[in-house]
């Protein structure tokens, strides 16, 4: 008790280099745990683009590429579905709910994908959060569109603006005789919904009935009124987002999609595509562990450097211990207890300053990001760190010990000239 | 479910329609298989398929009596889903059903061997138009030599107590059949689907997290 009471008054009487260096731990102990946080989190927020969506259907390609084009948005499919091949499959009885996606045309930077009112119920992400809309409702006319969050503030739109859907992608001819309305803007959800302006799938047949083969048929534009009384049913569409009535079927219905005769089809788990991505993209997680390790990796070192200083000054005091009859062993004892006490002070207050920091970054990181952090508590492998933190410490402190052990009982006692 | 299809092919064709041939063969790979993992209240369904090679340790024709025999004493084991594929304890978790069957899979044609032996099967397979077919194949190789390949397929539904204490997986599978190196795991449960792989070096799969 002796040796903790002379470690504690030791520190006090420095208390400022060693507020410093307490804080210097604090801050590199919150920035581990942070950057911790922050690596789960964005893998989290990633899984989290699509949920509650039991298979994604499209053409036979790789499940990676069709989860980018079908979520993400990237890239573009190899071949479409055939609306019949969709009727099909989605009758099936195994099927509960089915979502049309047809993507191919833009608006600006921004991607025009045609689906289905139902999609804005159906496509969840977040663990089942529902898209909401932040103005409007969802399409109900032919010519509606819902704009995501970043459409509307990149573009400055709002509900009743119009706006010209273009032919393919980076065309530079647009379908200027069929403007569309925008009848409803989503709230920002960090998922590719943001960037993405919703129309209906007859819309998109609707804007391609002047058009043949990639180019615009010769005469007079087909007037609004006769496109609204044709049957606008597609011909094919690009993907589709299903549900299955029981999860214990949704084995099955994926085989009998990938088995499907009649057209090369492939039904993914959107789950695991998921989590392949994650595998090609997650080397950035590493990286980030890296960095997080290196920072508390420096932080021990300026704690030694400091413990190591700091012994100069404090020759006299250890003469004095030694004198008095404090043995090495006590003396080491005493820079184990100091440095494993600052380290501790360090880490208690770095969990602080990470939970201070996560309640006030948190709705700015969701909403500036779609970053979403959830305030959960240390994990296993947090608890784990801040261990190796205390333990380095007390490593670290065995230097200083051993050099104060060396160091002569007269040293510090005789006053140099 | 799987086998419809073929024998609906099978049939058109016996029957002189004119019916484009679908041609699709799944990959196939030695030392990997794959079990389908369905959570759904207490119901648990597994789906395994893995390759002949994995658990008898080939892939031709059994003829003699003892490859017929490896083949049974395989699917015997394959119907036993708890001493290959064991649940923690605490889950509770029962055999409610099983059933295992040997599948040939030859130029795209499937042919069902169950030991069960189910006649129809072996009929379509064995179809007039099935030998004119590979007429050529006879003539080019030999019988033996022939490229073949067979999978082993199983299906269980499980019945667990405490579902949600299913925390892991003890693949016991490749102690029993020493030729299988790998196992590619898909999960479904409430909270999404999940991938998982087991190997012979980390035979268990922790499924934490996933419910």
């Amino acid at each position: 008790m002796t040796l903790v009471r002379l470690a504690l008054k030791s520190l006090l009487s420095r208390r400022f280099t060693v507020g410093l260096t307490v804080f210097a731990i604090a801050l590199s102990v919150a920035l581990f745990l942070g950057v911790e946080k922050l690596r789960t989190g964005a893998r989290a927020s990633f899984a989290d683009t699509i949920s509650k969506t039991d298979l994604i259907m499209g053409a036979r390609s790789g499940s990676v590429q069709l989860l980018l084009y079908s979520v993400f948005r990237i890239g573009n499919a190899t071949n479409n579905v055939s609306w019949q091949s969709y009727e099909e499959l989605t009758s099936r009885p195994e099927v509960d709910w089915a979502v049309p996606i047809s993507l191919g045309d833009s608006h600006k930077q921004f991607r025009v994908m045609g689906t289905t009112a139902a999609y804005f119920d159906r496509y969840k992400y977040r663990n089942g959060r529902s898209l909401a809309f932040e103005q409007g409702v969802a399409f109900d006319d032919l010519f509606d569109a819902v704009i995501g969050a970043d459409v509307a503030q990149t573009l400055g739109y709002a509900v009743g603006h119009p706006i010209i859907v273009a032919h393919g992608l980076a065309s530079f001819t647009e379908h200027d005789e069929l403007p569309f309305r925008i009848s409803g803007v989503l709230e920002k959800t960090g998922t590719p919904a943001d960037s993405t302006v919703f129309v209906g799938l007859d819309a998109i047949e609707a804007i391609h009935v002047d058009w043949q083969g990639g180019g615009r048929k010769s005469g007079p534009a087909t007037t609004e009124d006769v496109i609204r009384a044709m049957d606008l049913k597609p011909k094919a569409i690009t993907a589709a987002m299903i549900g299955v009535k029981s999860r214990l079927q949704a084995f099955g219905l994926q085989r009998a999609i990938n088995e499907y005769p009649d057209e090369p089809l492939q039904a993914i788990l959107p789950g695991i595509a998921l989590q392949e991505l994650w595998e090609i993209v997650g080397v950035a997680e590493t990286a980030l562990t890296g960095v997080s390790a290196m920072v508390v990796a420096t932080a021990l070192l300026g704690m030694a450097v400091m413990i190591l200083s700091g012994l100069n000054e404090r020759r006299r005091e250890m003469a004095i211990l030694r004198s008095v009859g404090a043995g090495p062993l006590t003396i080491a004892g005493l820079m184990l207890t100091e440095a494993v006490t600052m380290a501790a002070a360090g880490a208690a207050l770095g969990i602080g300053l990470l939970y201070v920091g996560l309640l006030g970054l948190r709705p700015w990181l969701d909403a500036a990001y779609g970053l979403y952090l959830p305030l959960s508590g240390l994990t296993q492998k947090d608890v784990i760190m801040l261990g190796l933190v205390l333990a380095a410490a007390a490593l670290v402190s065995l230097v200083p010990a051993i050099r104060a052990y060396r160091l002569s009982v007269a040293d510090g006692m005789m006053v140099k000239v | 479910m799987r086998y419809v299809l073929p024998i609906l092919a099978a049939t058109l064709v016996q029957t002189g329609h004119v019916h484009a041939e679908t041609r699709q063969m799944d990959s196939h790979e030695h030392g990997s298989g794959t079990l389908n993992i369905a959570l759904e209240g207490s119901t648990v369904v597994m789906e395994f398929e893995a390759p002949g090679y994995d658990i008898v340790g080939f892939e031709y024709e059994a003829t003699s009596d003892k490859d017929l025999a490896a083949i049974e004493a395989a699917i015997e084991k394959l119907e036993s889903p708890m001493s290959l594929f064991v649940p923690n304890n605490s889950a509770g978790c029962t055999v409610a059903a099983s059933h295992a069957s040997l599948m040939t899979e030859e130029d795209g044609h499937e042919e069902h061997k169950d030991h069960e032996h189910d006649d129809d099967h072996e009929e379509h397979a064995e179809g007039e138009d099935h030998d004119e077919d590979h007429a050529d194949d006879h003539d080019e190789h030999d019988h033996e030599d022939e490229a073949s390949h067979t999978e082993f397929e199983a299906e269980y539904a499980l019945t667990c107590d405490s579902p949600e204490k299913l925390t892991s997986l003890a693949f016991t599978y490749f102690q029993t059949f020493p030729n299988a190196e790998e196992l590619d795991i898909q999960l479904i449960t409430e909270k999404g689907a999940f991938a998982f792989e087991a190997d012979r070096a980390n035979p268990t799969v922790d499924l934490q997290g996933t419910q």
